[in-house]
């Protein structure tokens, strides 16, 4: 039973999840409301992860935050240590592979607040931040719930690329999804059933709590 | 699309909620730059050693006193890691070619190059699979041989000997059709030993585990059939513990150890 | 203070406003029909929209001018803007949102100037509902409150009572004539209902394609509609294609012939040179009698048959053959106490002035 492994993926995927939330807002904000005629490139860029195999993710991220790469020497100079085979690499790592779950579904959800709504703020000589904290972000609360419950789902599973980029030392980068695949490598099926079960229980439990939170899961609200 | 009106009730525990979880989750990623490196060894090893690794490594923690960590996985990703500064102290790779390199590019020591270890391959079928592992790699060709798991020949050293062994017995071409591949040997492992695969030929180290041991049978593929699995251990330049490195090195060499490592399915020179 | 407006904006390759009026203290209507381009000017005014060149004023203060790249932003124009589809907060209440233009108060006189508007416009009693539990008029005047209460410099209103039934729509309109009684500020109200027109304008401006077509007084602007568009949109249920017969200089008449048919009427005299026109009458111009009537004034008295007759809300409407079809509107109690069938020969009574000329 790897409790270091299980506490160690819950630390990651809790700081990736607000990591990721503080990013993704400005970002989706922006994706959604600019009127430049090139958001189209960023949008693929952000949604690259999910099309990327995690091993390729995971190699290229390796090479990026290696000891060879100038981000790994810059940080290995600012801190006196690697990047790469970090926590810190998982995080930097898991930010990047998880972003488009959090930047999509939060999107989507500002893009269906009404426009009407929007200038009527404006018109009312609300700032495009007030717009955005008092009428957008409320009326999009669930898509960005939802956002924020997926990058923290998607750390957790996250296997290839927190491979590649950890290097799988225990207490310091080995998840638990490489901990039951370590046991199940080792032909311990006990205790990789254990330590599965255990992040089955911790996953349903999150999710229970998140959509607890909202009054009616997936069903359209009724119109006023 | 609905605009989904949230009640205030549900803003106002959303927005409790999430400021909560927002300084936990600091809190908690932030304790990481708490977590010091490991004082003690570090050590990559293939994956194929997981039978025989945690023996010796405990074994040595107890003779010297010192901690040890082991992480496996593929050489290959190893290999690829440790060139981009990955903090082991020492490689026990499954194919000595990677350790070779390191040397060449200076990421290793020249002199703590040791060949630990030569694998060997065994054909291996469960009890109740009515396989009669004894006729050899021909018995494969039987109709009701329908799957044989191997190792992924373009990364496994174990893949290449077993495919290497299907020649030389010349039945490669008969069974290919059959074959699945593993990952590594210990996903071949699994395949065979979940069902998936009728028959496979694995590590001798694996077919000597107490899992496997307790409900297949193996037969001994032949050395001549394919070239060596030659393994070797290095320690990388990079390492803060060159010293316990080269005597976790020295251990390994003693001749009980390797005694140990034959028993354990391990040829050594 | 006076609205001074400019402005060109090409929407597309076929359809570019282009129109300039101005508009002072008081009701001015906006009015045309879908894609006429009043929802644009609008939206221009507002700064929701950016013309390509012109100029929008409101007193001293210019709000737009391409001449000099003068183009305040939204949030500083200090105008407040009715939707369509009033597009109040759902997630606040209707005190938060009659109060969301006047942050920058204090609570408590914001408070207070917020239950002071919610008075005027009779719904003081429902500021801590949300907009989800209210009716569509508390809607509307909930919406009106919130742009009325940060004292704008200029209203606009985009179609906001069309979604409302008729006796809702007068008490909004009573409502929002007393409070501009008290401001004077330029009210744009944007229709397509001649109805709201004669109710509420003081002023009316035609808008068709982009353009500006007529302006004037409701009356002068509906009642005489010169123009075809203009006819048909101020509810000239009948509109027929002439040709004049006889015209009478001294008596100010002429006789026309209407169609193909034989059927002739007597219509005001138009100074144009031309031998066509076209006539405009009102359903609601036109009387019925079910035997032949005798001792009028009117000069036209016209035969017919009694085609169709259907009910549409309050409004009876009958199809008369009369040489050409007559569409005229009757009171229930009027179809009744005729005791009107299909079929029933009737006579159709048309007052001279109630044909209007169409000169386009």
């Amino acid at each position: 039973m790897d409790w270091q492994a299980i506490w160690l993926t819950a630390r990651l995927a809790g700081l990736v999840s607000v990591i990721l939330l503080v990013i993704s807002l400005p970002l989706a904000h922006w994706l959604t409301f600019s009127r430049k005629r090139w958001t189209f490139l960023i949008e693929s860029l952000v949604s690259l992860p999910l099309v990327l195999p995690a091993t390729v993710l995971g190699f290229y991220l390796l090479m990026a935050m290696g000891s060879r790469s100038p981000l790994g020497r810059w940080w290995m100079a600012a801190t006196g240590h690697g990047l790469a085979f970090t926590f810190e690499a998982l995080v930097v790592a898991s930010v990047l592979y998880s972003l488009p779950f959090a930047v999509q579904p939060i999107a989507a959800a500002f893009a269906q607040v009404e426009p009407s709504l929007r200038e009527a703020s404006a018109t009312l000589g609300a700032s495009s931040f007030r717009t955005f904290v008092r009428i957008v972000l409320p009326l999009s609360i669930e898509g960005v719930m939802a956002g924020v419950v997926l990058s923290f789902a998607h750390t957790v599973g996250e296997f290839g690329v927190v491979l590649m980029v950890g290097g799988n030392l225990p207490g310091i980068t080995r998840t638990v999804s490489i901990s039951i695949y370590d046991h199940v490598q080792a032909l311990q099926y006990r205790e990789a059933n254990l330590t599965a079960l255990v992040l089955l229980a911790f996953s349903l439990a999150v999710l229970v709590t998140v959509y607890g939170l909202r009054r009616r899961p997936w069903a359209a609200a009724p119109l006023a | 699309m609905m605009c989904t009106i949230p009640e205030g009730g549900l803003l106002h525990r959303v927005r409790m909620t999430a400021i909560v979880a927002a300084i936990v989750a600091l809190a908690l990623g932030l304790t990481a730059y708490a977590q010091a490196a490991p004082q003690a060894l570090t050590i990559a090893a293939a994956s194929d050693l997981q039978t025989v690794m945690p023996e010796l490594a405990s074994g040595f923690e107890h003779s010297v006193n010192a901690k040890v960590t082991v992480s496996f996985g593929s050489s290959g990703n190893f290999f690829a890691q440790i060139q981009n500064g990955a903090p082991f102290d020492v490689f026990f790779s499954a194919d000595i070619e990677y350790p070779k390199q390191l040397v060449a590019s200076g990421h290793a020591d020249a002199m703590s190059l040791y060949r630990y270890a030569t694998g060997k391959i065994v054909l291996w079928a469960r009890s109740d699979s009515g396989i009669d592992v004894k006729r050899g790699l021909i018995g494969l060709t039987d109709a009701r041989v329908r799957r044989i798991a191997i190792a992924n020949p373009q990364h496994a050293p174990y893949g290449r000997a077993a495919e290497a062994a299907l020649r030389h017995d010349k039945v490669y071409d008969a069974v290919k059709n059959k074959l699945v591949l593993g990952e590594n040997i210990a996903q071949t492992v699994q395949l065979v030993d979940s069902g998936n695969a009728d028959a496979s030929i694995v590590s001798l180290s694996h077919a000597l585990s107490p899992l496997l041991r307790s409900h297949g049978t193996y037969f001994e593929i032949p050395s001549s059939a394919y070239p060596p699995i030659e393994q070797a251990a290095v320690v990388l330049t990079s390492s803060a513990n060159k010293l316990l490195a080269r005597q976790f090195l020295d251990y390994v060499k003693r001749p009980e150890i390797r005694r140990r490592l034959q028993q354990l399915g391990f040829a050594t020179s | 203070m006076t609205l001074v407006l400019d402005i060109v904006k090409r929407l597309s390759p076929r359809f570019a406003v282009e129109l300039s009026f101005t508009a002072p203290a008081g009701v001015t209507i906006l009015f045309g029909a879908s894609g006429s381009g009043k929802t644009t000017v609008l939206r221009c005014l507002a700064g929701l929209a950016r013309p390509d060149a012109g100029r929008i004023a409101i007193g001293e203060r210019i709000l737009y001018d391409s001449k000099s790249g003068v183009n305040v932003a939204v949030q500083q124009r200090h105008i407040g803007y009715v939707f369509q589809q009033a597009a109040l907060f759902p997630h606040m209440s209707i005190e938060d949102n009659i109060g969301y233009g006047l942050a920058a108060l204090s609570t408590n006189e914001r408070t207070q100037r917020v239950a002071r508007i919610a008075e005027s416009f009779r719904i003081g009693h429902i500021l801590d509902r949300q907009p989800g539990q209210i009716s569509g008029g508390e809607r509307q005047r909930a919406a009106l409150a919130r742009a009325l209460v940060t004292d704008p410099s200029l209203l606009l209103l985009d179609e906001p009572l069309s979604a409302l039934d008729h006796a809702i729509q007068s008490r909004i309109i009573e409502d929002l004539r007393r409070t501009n009684e008290a401001r004077r500020i330029p009210i744009l109200y944007v229709t397509h209902s001649h109805r709201e027109v004669y109710a509420l304008g003081e002023h009316a401006i035609v808008l068709d394609e982009g353009r500006v077509i007529k302006s004037g007084s409701p009356h002068e602007v509906l009642d005489h509609p010169e123009q075809g568009v203009v006819a048909s949109l101020a509810g000239f249920e009948n509109v027929f294609d002439a040709a004049i017969v006889e015209r009478r200089v001294g008596a100010g008449t002429m006789q026309c012939r209407l169609g193909e048919a034989a059927t002739e009427i007597e219509v005001p005299l138009s100074h144009n040179g031309n031998d066509r026109i076209r006539i405009a009458i009102r359903a609601g111009d036109i009387l019925v009698a079910n035997e032949e009537p005798r001792g009028l004034s009117a000069r036209n008295v016209l035969r017919g048959t009694l085609v169709d007759l259907t009910q549409q809300g309050p409004t009876m409407v009958a199809v008369v053959e009369a040489g050409v079809r007559f569409i005229v509107h009757l009171t229930p109690g009027g179809v009744e106490s005729l005791g009107l069938r299909r079929g029933d020969q009737l006579w159709l009574i048309v007052k001279t002035y109630s044909c209007r000329l169409i000169t386009d």
